[in-house]
């Protein structure tokens, strides 16, 4: 799909715009090569997106014969393609190259650089969310609006906003082509300004852009079954190499630039068949990217809280790209958990299963080796490598039992294309009974539970009490809701954005000033992160805060919480077992005491990511099961294999 | 008529609005020096009259600073001297001086009540009454200046090696205690709470982090019950302590006490003297105070065009919850307050 697209941009491009002597040349060479190309799916649609209607007729009636077999040798093709436009492009560039030099001095390097320096002061949306297809799965799609100024054209701007589409996870020749087609545009902008300065054109473009605006290096991204099958490119002329760097840089830094914001307009893109209560919070991208980032920001055992040296500490996200081992689309996954992008239990949980029929779908059992049984060895390396990339959330953990016991099943003497239809099957269903319908039962308990005048006290941000809220708000009944947050995640303020869209009347303090606002209170709604064997309910840091003072206030507590969070775990405190996050993140600015830190002796900022409310604070749990109290943890991990499935 | 504030009590209260004079030990002695300058001006003649001033000047104070209830307080103790002088010297020309000299026991309290209410006439003019004032007031003086000294001198007495110790905020006299603390001795570790959205933790961990042989961890507010079960002890500042032995502390100390109280880790509060009010307020919506919300959510972020955002400056912590109050002259259980109160201030002083 997105090779089409891409195609048919440049195609559109050297078209509409107008163009100089050699432009003209190029792209009537490149319609040539368009024409006599073989017939496949992909440049049909590409070509009938031409404005040329004579082509596009001609084309459209060629195209037929070729079908079949382009739907069976897909991926082979998709080589080839890019490859070819590859190799189209860099001869582009070439030739540009020479074209302007003498005019306007602006060749495909410092044109880059101009597309790139004036996108800060400039407004980007980041909207990420989840897209389900048939043949690609979950991608991240992102849409990336950036003015380029361009600065050799005297003073004209030309806005071109970008509109990006996933392609297949991570791939690396299309990663290139992306870069290198952004090197043409800009090349290809410049040379304009130069030859003719008719035109202030504002172009939509089609953009390619991997969810992670990384670079995923050549070595890294393709899975093990997918690099054997690539070849190798045939070796690259200087200038394809030179180009290819240049708009490598030029999306690196591009991505950098770019501001997460709500996620709240998703594109039309979005399948609904996802779960809406998606939680990708963005305000932890962007403190992911603090500014006040200290040298000594990895805290190795000298600048640790003795208390929690036990504990493994956020690590650099970049060593986790380089394994050929790991699926592309899985890697994406743990450099969104390393970052924050992706969290809360749920999101984390759907993200993986996502990831993970991704994986089952590409899987190609080794010779000479059983499907199950290799099958679970890969997976087992993927869970690890997310492991690595920070500790795995118990929802993901439970899912990833749940799909081993799967596995260990499957029936014998089918061939192997059934079985993985078995486990997508399996997945999806796991998504949407564990996750979508629990959500919908323990909302069902809850309803009776809101009446009119209620004043719901809520900490931080879960996905389950937004549905909560939502389905009472569309009951009409009359409350409001109270939203208590703590620094530094203030993950608060994206319920309370959410809430905000539905209309839903709010109250918002931080966590200190708790016990200012829950006298007014009628009831506490938590989410939790887990719910121990003992009953203890693991959650956001600053959980059980709330649960102590709404006892002290004998405000009742009830926390929500799907059977599919339910740990075997025992813990009674939040230090034996807990997750550290970075610590930088409660430095606040440059001008923060705090900033630093690691330079002024044994001063230590802790930033803890959950902690432990004892049974005795909470009032009740609603499960999709029945509304229990704490206690009744284990008997539900008893019966839970009973449940659905 | 209305009394009109003298030039230094405007420039004072401004100094104080404008946040050039902060602190509670500092709003102290700027007043203290006010009333020291009243006293030596020669706008009254006799007791009475003086006392009169004081009221209105320290009436007009509490009208401007009502959260700052320091200003109050050494009002009560200069009506409190005043009186004590008069009496003094009135019972020296009457020839009375073994009684008046007899301290003011509890026994004393309760039997000559009825005695004692027998009016003085304090508009009868005293000669010596300016100079014996301000000598006493000299020692109120240097009882300021050695509070914050005095308190640190028991940190040994409360805080062993190896100790994890809590606090919240910034306080000077904890920032103090705990230095003293940590050159006594060895090994604590200090868990800030940052206190947000001020942060004023920060400031006291990097205070204090400049010492040896000490850990500072800063944590966010969120966390004080997650660490809560490995403090030793939580030791805090307050705003000021109320007459039944609550506190009038910080945001955040509420949560801090009921966290300590769920460990049954003891609280120490750090309060001078002169922060004892005798107000009997057992909610905080009796004194509290809002303080500006963008801190707590940027005004312009959509949804704080429609949320109510509050940012409340303080907490009650009530007396249950504290273990022990240290002051200058030595720690008090919180049942102990009100008797310290009726040794400060003088029972007609009360309602000023």
């Amino acid at each position: 799909m997105s090779f089409s697209f891409q195609a048919c941009k440049m195609v559109l491009t050297s078209e509409q715009v107008p163009q100089t002597d050699a432009q003209t040349l190029k792209s009537k060479h490149k319609k040539q090569r368009q024409r006599n190309r073989p017939r496949n799916k992909r440049n049909r649609l590409e070509d009938s997106n031409t404005t040329t209607p004579e082509t596009s007729a001609t084309d459209a009636a060629s195209a037929m014969p070729g079908k079949q077999d382009a739907v069976a040798t897909e991926k082979t093709r998709d080589q080839v393609m890019a490859e070819r436009e590859a190799k189209k492009l860099a001869k582009q560039a070439k030739k540009q190259k020479n074209a302007t030099t003498s005019t306007a001095a602006a060749p495909a390097p410092p044109t880059a650089s101009t597309t790139v320096s004036p996108t800060p002061a400039t407004p980007a949306t980041k909207i990420i969310t989840e897209v389900e297809q048939t043949t690609i799965t979950t991608k991240l799609t992102t849409t990336t609006t950036t003015k380029v100024q361009d600065a050799v054209v005297s003073k004209t701007t030309q806005p071109a906003a970008v509109n990006g589409k996933d392609a297949e996870a991570g791939d690396k020749t299309r990663e290139q082509i992306k870069a290198e087609r952004e090197a043409k545009k800009a090349a290809k902008k410049a040379g304009k300004g130069g030859g003719a300065k008719v035109e202030g054109v504002s172009q939509q473009m089609a953009d390619l852009k991997v969810a992670e605006q990384v670079p995923v290096p050549a070595n890294a991204a393709p899975a093990a079954t997918e690099a054997d099958q690539e070849k190798k490119k045939p070796a690259l002329s200087k200038a394809e190499r030179r180009a290819i760097q240049e708009a490598q840089r030029a999306a690196k830094a591009q991505g950098q630039t770019k501001k997460a914001q709500p996620a709240g307009k998703a594109p039309p893109t979005a399948v609904p068949k996802e779960p809406k209560r998606e939680s990708v919070s963005p305000t932890k991208a962007a403190a992911s990217s603090s500014p006040s980032k200290c040298p000594a920001s990895t805290p190795n055992g000298d600048c640790r809280v003795k208390l929690f040296n036990h504990l493994v500490c956020a690590k650099e996200d970049s060593q986790f790209i380089n394994d050929p081992l790991v699926h592309p689309s899985i890697a994406r996954l743990g450099v969104q958990y390393a970052r924050r992008t992706v969290v809360g239990s749920n999101a984390r949980c759907i993200a993986f299963l996502h990831a993970l029929r991704q994986v089952v779908h590409d899987f190609e059992t080794p010779a000479k080796k059983e499907f199950g049984r290799s099958l679970d060895a890969a997976v087992k390396h993927h869970v690890d490598h997310l492991h690595k990339c920070r500790p795995l959330a118990v929802s993901v953990s439970n899912a990833y039992k749940q799909f081993k016991n799967q596995l260990t099943q499957l029936p014998a003497d089918v061939p192997e294309t059934e079985l993985k239809e078995l486990l997508v099957h399996f997945i999806d269903t796991y998504i949407e009974n564990q996750i979508g319908k629990a959500a919908q039962a323990i909302s069902g308990f809850l309803q009776e539970k809101i009446t009119d005048g209620d004043v719901l006290l809520t900490f931080a941000c879960s996905s389950l009490i937004q549905f909560i809220c939502e389905e009472a708000k569309r009951r009409q009944v009359a409350f409001r809701v109270i939203v208590v947050d703590s620094r530094p995640g203030c993950e608060g303020q994206e319920l309370l954005r959410r809430l905000h869209a539905n209309g839903i009347p709010c109250t918002y303090v931080l966590i200190n000033a708790v016990g200012y606002v829950m006298a007014e209170a009628t009831k506490v709604l938590l989410g939790a992160h887990a719910l121990l064997a003992n009953g203890y309910v693991m959650a956001r840091t600053g959980t059980a805060q709330v649960a102590l003072v709404a006892n002290a206030h004998n405000v009742p507590v009830l926390v929500c919480c799907e059977t599919h969070k339910f740990s075997e775990r025992f813990q009674t405190d939040a230090i034996v077992y807990n997750e550290l996050s970075d610590p930088n993140q409660l430095v606040r600015g440059d001008k923060c005491q705090l900033s630093n830190w690691a330079a002024k002796g044994k001063l230590l900022p802790l930033n803890l990511s959950y902690d432990i409310t004892p049974p005795e604070l909470v009032s009740a749990v609603v499960t999709e099961v029945a509304i229990l109290p704490c206690t009744s943890v284990p008997v539900i991990l008893r019966i839970k294999p009973d449940i659905g499935y | 008529m209305k009394e009109q504030p003298l030039k230094e009590i405007t420039q004072l209260i401004h100094a104080i609005k404008v946040g050039l004079v902060e602190g509670s030990y500092n709003i102290t002695n700027k007043t203290l020096d006010i009333f020291k300058y009243i006293i030596m001006s020669k706008s009254w003649q006799n007791a009475d009259a003086l006392m009169q001033i004081v009221r209105d000047q320290c009436k007009i104070l509490q009208a401007a600073l009502p959260q700052e209830t320091v200003t109050s307080n050494i009002a009560r103790r200069i009506l409190k001297l005043t009186r004590e002088e008069f009496d003094l010297l009135h019972a020296k020309v009457q020839h009375f001086a073994d009684d008046s000299q007899a301290s003011m026991s509890l026994h004393k309290l309760v039997t000559q009540t009825s005695e004692s209410n027998v009016s003085v006439d304090y508009s009868v003019p005293q000669q010596g009454l300016r100079e014996a004032l301000l000598d006493h007031l000299q020692e109120v003086e240097t009882e300021l200046e050695t509070s914050s000294e005095n308190i640190c001198v028991q940190a040994e007495e409360h805080i062993h090696s190896s100790e994890i110790i809590l606090t919240l905020g910034h306080s000077r006299s904890v920032e103090n205690f705990l230095k003293r603390a940590i050159k006594k001795r060895q090994f604590l570790t200090i868990i800030v709470a940052e206190c947000a959205p001020a942060c004023r933790g920060h400031n006291l961990a990097a205070s204090l982090a400049g010492e040896k042989n000490v850990e500072i961890v800063v944590i966010p507010d969120a966390a004080i019950f997650a660490m809560m079960s490995r403090v030793n002890k939580v030791i805090i500042g307050t705003h000021s302590v109320l007459a039944n032995g609550g506190l009038r502390a910080a945001c955040g100390a509420y949560t801090v006490a009921l966290a300590a109280k769920h460990y049954s880790v003891p609280v120490i509060v750090l309060a001078p003297m002169y922060k004892l009010s005798p107000l009997h307020l057992c909610e905080q919506d009796a004194f509290n105070m809002v303080g500006c919300a963008e801190d707590v959510i940027p005004y312009d972020s959509i949804p704080a065009r429609e949320a109510k955002v509050y940012s409340p400056m303080f907490d009650y912590v009530p007396p249950e919850l504290i273990t022990l109050f240290i002051s200058n002259t030595g720690g008090h259980a919180p049942s102990y307050v009100y008797r310290l109160l009726t040794e400060l201030y003088h029972p007609e002083d009360l309602e000023i």
